[in-house]
């Protein structure tokens, strides 16, 4: 990035910053492989932790009408967890401080930190989705069209990361700042949460006319993702500059 | 921050203060009145004003008169109150935003302050009257859903002001956040004609079913609660500016 700097050359693009910053998240992490571990544990805990809650429902439980709240509980838990961590190493180390001297349009720090958040978050979807498959839909198997289910967790984790970046900046200078990402993050979280999950639910029942539920969900979920990220995009300067 | 510029600040002190006591007086006797009025002039419904009969904790509601529907002559008004101070939350967090000036910081928090407590007078009357109408304490309804979570954003933009030691980054995180819980009004007002199922009815439309008897008492309570909101929030302001002039003041004498 500072060979980006010299005066002698021209002046690098937005894209060019995006592109750089992006890259230096995604190669810190290949490096210390830090965040990809502890969400992928949580999210497995969090599913050892659905085993023992689950084991006295007995044979009666319908599972697949609650798999797509169940899934989306560890998505949200386990992006909590990596949202809290994203600021940290720019904190610790003064990084940030060095990002906000560079002569740039500070929203395309917004966009290249939600970028790199967007992909731990799927890396860790992709994952963490087979397992629970593998684990409590092994019998029952779901409808066939539970492949959309990609659509909402696409579109799910965009919104998380778009809004979460926002926060866990806004947090990142607070006192408790694990719950307040938390007493902040849930509440402005929950259309996006109910659209998703409602979505999910629909593709993995497979009930009659679920396409219709399926993609009034998904407008809404689209149009939160729209609004909410462009707002953070346009608050994001005053934020990280506050 | 205490900056000392002054110029082109809205006024403290003049007309709007004048008036805010009266405000607060006519307000609480609007609200008395339209209370009156509402038990007396207003007549009981059917079922109150659920659009159709619905099923709810296994008993048909809809076909007896409720006298517990009265509540609404409160409920919905204070609920107006709350989303106008959001507004206000909103329009003086954009003001903040764009000038970085203190005195729309204190504004902002004021109005929010406001809203909490007609946020928690909605949801206790609301409580209260889905107890009696629908049979159960809660539900997971879209408006009270959308509702309970604006309830929640408001306590975070408290708890993160309190969570802030510096004041500059306090005022602009409130603000951001101030204009990231506005999206959910509209969305809480919207969302009986979105979802049509919902058991909450569209108020404000032609032909809304209110006989010009229910709506006297309604427009009355409205026009009370949102004179009170007004008045709270100038004699509020006052008072918070007083402090702030005193705190500046005592500065001053311990240097």
């Amino acid at each position: 990035m500072m060979a980006r700097m010299k005066p002698a050359m021209k002046k690098p693009s937005t894209w060019a910053h995006y592109v750089a910053l992006l890259k230096k998240d995604l190669s810190q992490e290949l490096h210390t492989k830090d965040m990809l571990t502890s969400m992928g544990l949580y999210a497995l805990l969090v599913l050892v932790v659905y085993g023992a809650s689950l084991a006295q429902a007995g044979s009666e439980l319908d599972i697949l009408q609650m798999a797509g709240g169940l899934l989306w509980v560890v998505i949200l838990f386990t992006s909590l967890l990596g949202l809290n961590r994203s600021f940290s190493h720019e904190k610790e180390h003064g990084c940030l401080e060095g990002i906000l001297l560079v002569p740039m349009d500070r929203s395309v720090i917004f966009l290249a930190k939600a970028t790199a958040n967007l992909v731990f978050l799927l890396v860790v979807t992709v994952v963490s989705v087979p397992l629970f498959f593998f684990f409590f839909l092994g019998q029952v198997g779901a409808a066939p069209s539970w492949p959309l289910i990609a659509v909402p967790l696409l579109v799910g984790c965009v919104g998380i990361a778009g809004v979460g970046t926002m926060l866990s900046t806004i947090t990142m200078n607070t006192r408790g700042k694990d719950v307040m990402l938390a007493v902040l993050f849930i509440p402005l979280m929950f259309p996006l949460l109910w659209a998703c999950v409602s979505a999910t639910t629909a593709v993995m029942c497979g009930a009659d006319a679920y396409m219709e539920t399926f993609t009034t969900s998904m407008a809404l979920a689209g149009g939160y993702d729209v609004v909410m990220i462009l707002l953070s995009w346009v608050l994001y300067d005053f934020v990280v500059s506050a | 921050m205490a900056n000392e510029k002054t110029a082109g600040e809205p006024k403290v002190g003049g007309r709007l203060d004048a008036i805010a006591p009266w405000a607060l007086a006519i307000g609480a006797l609007l609200a008395t009145i339209g209370f009156v009025v509402n038990f007396t002039v207003a007549p009981l419904v059917n079922g109150a004003t659920v659009s159709e009969p619905a099923v709810i904790g296994g008993t048909l509601v809809g076909n007896k008169l409720l006298l517990s529907q009265k509540i609404f002559y409160w409920h919905m008004p204070v609920a107006m109150a709350s989303f106008t101070a959001l507004v206000f939350t909103a329009y003086y967090s954009v003001r903040f935003l764009m000038t970085k000036r203190y005195c729309y910081d204190v504004r902002a928090k004021l109005a929010t302050e406001i809203s909490l407590i007609f946020v928690l007078c909605t949801m206790v009357t609301g409580e209260m009257w889905t107890r009696f109408e629908w049979g159960v304490w809660w539900t997971w309804e879209p408006r009270l859903t959308t509702y309970f979570i604006l309830m929640l954003m408001i306590f975070g933009y408290f708890i993160l002001r309190n969570a802030v030691e510096d004041t500059e980054r306090r005022a602009v995180y409130s603000s951001v956040l101030g204009i990231l819980i506005f999206i959910d009004v509209p969305i809480c007002f919207m969302i009986t004609r979105l979802i049509p199922s919902s058991v909450h009815p569209v108020i404000f439309r032609t032909d809304s079913g209110l006989s010009p008897e229910m709506l006297l008492p309604l427009l009355l309570s409205l026009f009370g609660f949102l004179l009170i909101a007004f008045g709270l929030y100038r004699l509020r302001l006052r008072t918070q500016l007083m402090e702030d002039s005193l705190v500046r003041i005592q500065d001053k004498l311990e240097d």
